[in-house]
């Protein structure tokens, strides 16, 4: 089978090329949500009190959860939230089908509610597979405050010819 | 609240306490409130797109599935623990309303750089006991010591 897309120099010559930041929020509003919609019953994403006596500044984000990000509707997707915005890389994938491929996230801090963190990605790998391309891009969040990074986040789509 | 897990007691091949899940709609709907995905491939049973892809029902977010590993992951840290990474791919569709188990298991341990890390298989199973999320985790535990 011909392959639907081709790993040009011109494509890897973005590998690394980073987007224009983008605040995400962790608010005790947020993490619990996030727990209630996991089926957590995990009294460290909901107590606040129970979370400090445990050591946590506050209730602490579920794993998986690296906050929301601030939305507006005219700049954010309105099915998934994520932000359209300047920078990063572009290419032209086939479109017939788009799956979720996989996800993979680096704790170099706890997240809790009151955090505010920074994110930017970056495309980091592109594979192609017959009719699939496999696009990975890596998002690094880092605390708006302090500017430690506290995460990163490699997220892998598929993009089917 | 899990009990907490130390370093020295852990054995490779130990697994990991199982959860076994059966997400109905309304938990897809709280999902996708607090993860902001309203894909309604997820809630919306005659979304075009699943009959395109010859299904009847709705498809479980992979996200789910992955926060589902995350809790297993995270219990075994316990509060005192440290989860260091913790990655998975999503290789099969499960759809509501069926069962869903989550499951792991102790690959490896060593102390590097003063940490006491410990590696694990993890994966979500479907009724036929195919793994349609496999993915890896790395904990730092403490030490009773």
């Amino acid at each position: 089978m011909a392959e639907v897309f081709e790993v040009t120099a011109e494509v890897e010559a973005q590998y690394g090329v980073e987007s224009s930041p983008w605040v995400y929020e962790v608010t005790t509003t947020s993490v619990r949500m996030y727990a209630r919609g996991i089926g957590s019953t995990d009294p460290i994403h909901y107590d606040v009190d129970f979370a400090k006596s445990q050591g946590f500044r506050s209730i602490v984000a579920p794993l998986g959860y690296v906050g929301t990000p601030a939305f507006h509707p005219e700049t954010n997707d309105g099915t998934f939230g994520f932000p359209r915005r300047q920078g990063g890389a572009r290419l032209n994938l086939p479109t017939k089908g788009l799956l979720d491929g996989g996800t993979e996230t680096e704790y170099f801090d706890y997240i809790c509610a009151g955090d505010t963190l920074v994110e930017t990605s970056h495309l980091a790998e592109v594979r192609v597979r017959g009719n699939m391309v496999f696009v990975t891009n890596e998002s690094v969040f880092k605390d708006q405050a302090s500017g430690k990074v506290v995460a990163k986040q490699r997220l892998t789509s598929i993009h089917i010819g | 609240m899990a009990e907490q897990t130390y370093f020295e007691d852990v054995k490779e091949g130990q697994e990991l306490p199982e959860i076994k899940i059966k997400p109905d709609k309304q938990q897809l709907v709280k999902f996708a409130a607090g993860s902001g995905d309203f894909n309604p491939l997820h809630f919306d049973e005659k979304f075009p797109m699943l009959k395109g892809m010859g299904i009847e029902d709705n498809i479980v977010h992979g996200r789910f599935k992955y926060a589902q590993v995350g809790r297993i992951v995270f219990a075994f840290a316990g509060y005192k623990g440290r989860v260091k990474k913790f990655g998975v791919s999503y290789r099969g569709m499960d759809l509501i309303n069926t069962n869903v188990t989550v499951k792991g298991v102790v690959t490896a341990k060593r102390r590097e750089g003063g940490e006491n890390l410990v590696e694990l298989d993890v994966w979500t199973e479907n009724d036929e006991g195919k793994k349609t999320t496999p993915g890896t985790a790395v904990v730092a535990l403490p030490s009773k010591g």
